[in-house]
């Protein structure tokens, strides 16, 4: 009972990324998803190592506190990188939409507004950073969150053009609200801001604040990957995800708020970084295939990676050019937008026919 | 042969979309293991969301419906997908996952949190692959295969979560004859062979007629008639159905007629 193997006459707007027939990898196995984690995990400390020592090896006056201070900042990279890839990975996946991300769906600015809100407010609240910081962020994203579903949404679902839109109205809003908390910012630390806005790794990040957003990514991580296996089920359609045993109401809700605590801590930390979120999953996804368990733990890993080695290029390169510091946002932002437009034009044709 | 128990039962189901403008007024239906039942209707007649206050993704404003003698809406999702399964009109496209895959995904119910397969799962979906012909494009990518063969892998992912129902919503309307002969065939098989309830909406009523076991007609969310194709195909109820006056054509050698429209 062999068919002509003819292609479906529709010509699907392929969403993700595409394996032949020839490399189709085997059924995921729990030593398959070990090995890999291993490996990268790996991989994850050596760039780190390695990034901590380019440009200040050979130097012999190098204190302590310097590499401390280095190691640190590495430590901040790759908690923002994984938080920032994880959650993007997890939004493109609920959403069956290869465009969404923290960044561009409004969600980081929305932390950003928290964030500015907070140091605003500095002046009259005694409330300590590591804590209010976060919380604030979290504030901001779970609104803008909230905003963009109830714009794009339609009886429950939603179209992909309508999630952008959504996310540039709420990006736009959320910029407004940030230049007018400018105006409220003390004049010497408007600089500050501004660096910080352009998503940029601070020099120095208080363990406190660090601690609690290393600990919001790694429950939030930790939330999706329990759900990964349920990314992959709707991918085939609420109905079928629903019938299969997918609590799709709640995985939303659950996946929703777990981006908004993992943006939430990225944004504390680094500022708005853009579109990481989009750039590596999709490299994930090409190199590894479209299962989500295994990119749940490839792109988190790479995330990390990915921003170190952009950070460590910022601090290499701005002497060369004659800036002290180039905010590893811009870095990311003149990767992510030519990134973005290939997708668009590439794997998004038609996919919101 | 054992009395037949009716698995899942509906009992005077109610439902509207909006308050004005009722979809279903009071339909009962029920299902037993061993039987194909084909749900007929003309479009908006209320088939489709007959199916989804089945699957219960939809929740009936009045009536009941029982899984197993259980209330649908007692169960959980998991617990349910166990006992129930679909399989959409059309297979998701744009997917990069290879058949076998997919099929695997049909474990999800039975499995740990990350879904992993274990060599149970894995027998489980080969047979399901067995049992619908799918196992020689297990490594194909479903976006590569055509769409009867794509169908029969959703069927297959199906069966891999062991359902004693299956809900189908119009699965050939997509497919050319031959296919939609090759899908109801399969599931008339498999009702009868696994055995279970499978339910499935048609928009075909000859196909329907010729291979269910049982045929519900409905207009207006209200049934019809409910029944044997033998006794079902009758010009008066299949007129009334459809609004449409209807000829009978005997075919030679089967006991159903053939039906079309004057």
């Amino acid at each position: 009972m062999s068919e002509p193997a003819e292609k479906p006459s529709h010509d699907d707007g392929n969403l993700s990324a595409r394996r032949s027939a020839s490399t189709s990898a085997p059924i995921l196995s729990a030593w398959r998803l070990i090995l890999w984690t291993a490996a990268l995990l790996g991989a994850t400390v050596a760039v780190a190592v390695a990034c901590t020592l380019v440009g200040v090896i050979g130097l012999s006056d190098i204190t302590w506190e310097i590499w401390a201070s280095r190691a640190l900042r590495m430590l901040t990279a790759g908690i923002v990188g994984a938080g920032l890839a994880a959650a993007g990975l997890a939004l493109q996946g609920l959403l069956r939409n290869p465009l969404a991300e923290p960044y561009i769906l409004g969600i980081s600015s929305g932390a950003g507004v928290g964030v500015l809100l907070g140091m605003a407010a500095a002046g009259w609240w005694a409330a300590p950073a590591w804590a209010s910081t976060p919380v604030l962020a979290f504030a901001g994203a779970s609104a803008s969150c909230l905003a963009v579903y109830l714009v794009a949404q339609r009886h429950g679902r939603v179209d992909p053009y309508s999630l952008i839109l959504s996310g540039v109205i709420v990006n736009t809003f959320n910029g407004a609200l940030m230049l007018a908390g400018n105006l409220y910012i003390d004049r010497h630390r408007i600089a500050d801001f501004a660096y910080w806005a352009m998503g940029q790794l601070p020099d120095a990040t208080p363990m406190s604040l660090l601690g609690v957003c290393g600990a919001c990514v790694a429950v939030g991580w930790a939330v999706l990957l329990a759900n990964s296996a349920a990314y992959n089920v709707l991918g085939l359609g609420d109905d079928v995800a629903a019938s299969s045993g997918v609590s799709v109401h709640r995985l939303r809700l659950v996946t929703f708020g777990a981006v908004g605590v993992m943006t939430a801590a990225a944004v504390a930390l680094a500022g708005p970084i853009g579109f990481l979120g989009l750039i590596v999953p999709h490299i994930c996804r090409m190199v590894f295939g479209p299962d989500h368990r295994l990119g749940m733990i490839i792109a988190p890993l790479g995330g990390a990676i990915f921003l170190m080695i952009a950070e460590t290029l910022c601090r290499t390169v701005g002497p060369v050019v004659g800036i002290s510091r180039v905010p590893v946002g811009i870095v990311t932002a003149l990767c992510g937008g030519p990134f973005f437009i290939f997708l668009l034009r590439t794997r998004f044709r038609r996919a919101g026919q | 042969m054992t009395p037949e128990v009716d698995i899942l039962q509906a009992t005077d189901i109610a439902f509207a979309y909006r308050p004005d403008e009722p979809v279903l007024r009071g339909v009962s239906l029920s299902a037993a293991p061993g039987r194909f039942t084909c749900l007929l209707g003309s479009n908006g007649s209320g088939k489709t969301t007959l199916l989804r206050c089945l699957m219960g993704q939809i929740e009936p404003a009045s009536g009941a419906i029982r899984l197993d003698g259980k209330l649908l809406r007692d169960y959980r999702p998991r617990e349910l997908a166990r006992m129930l399964a679909y399989v959409p009109q059309l297979p998701a496209s744009s997917l990069a996952f290879s058949a076998a895959e997919i099929v695997l995904m049909g474990r999800y119910a039975h499995t740990g949190p990350l879904g992993l397969a274990g060599p149970g799962d894995v027998a489980v979906a080969r047979e399901a692959m067995k049992m619908t012909d799918t196992l020689d494009f297990a490594d194909r990518m479903l976006d590569e295969l055509s769409g009867g063969e794509a169908q029969r892998v959703m069927i297959a992912r199906a069966l891999a979560q062991q359902p004693s129902v299956i809900l189908l919503d119009e699965p050939t309307s997509h497919l050319d004859i031959r296919h939609q002969l090759n899908i109801y065939q399969m599931m008339r098989r498999l009702a009868h062979d696994w055995p279970m309830a499978v339910v499935c909406v048609s928009h075909d009523v000859n196909l329907a007629a010729r291979i269910a076991d049982d045929l519900v007609l409905m207009r207006r969310g209200l049934v019809v008639a409910a029944g044997s194709p033998a006794d079902v195909i009758r010009q008066d109820l299949l007129t009334q159905t459809y609004d449409v006056p209807v000829d009978l054509i005997p075919t030679p050698g089967d006991d159903v007629p053939m039906v079309r429209a004057k």
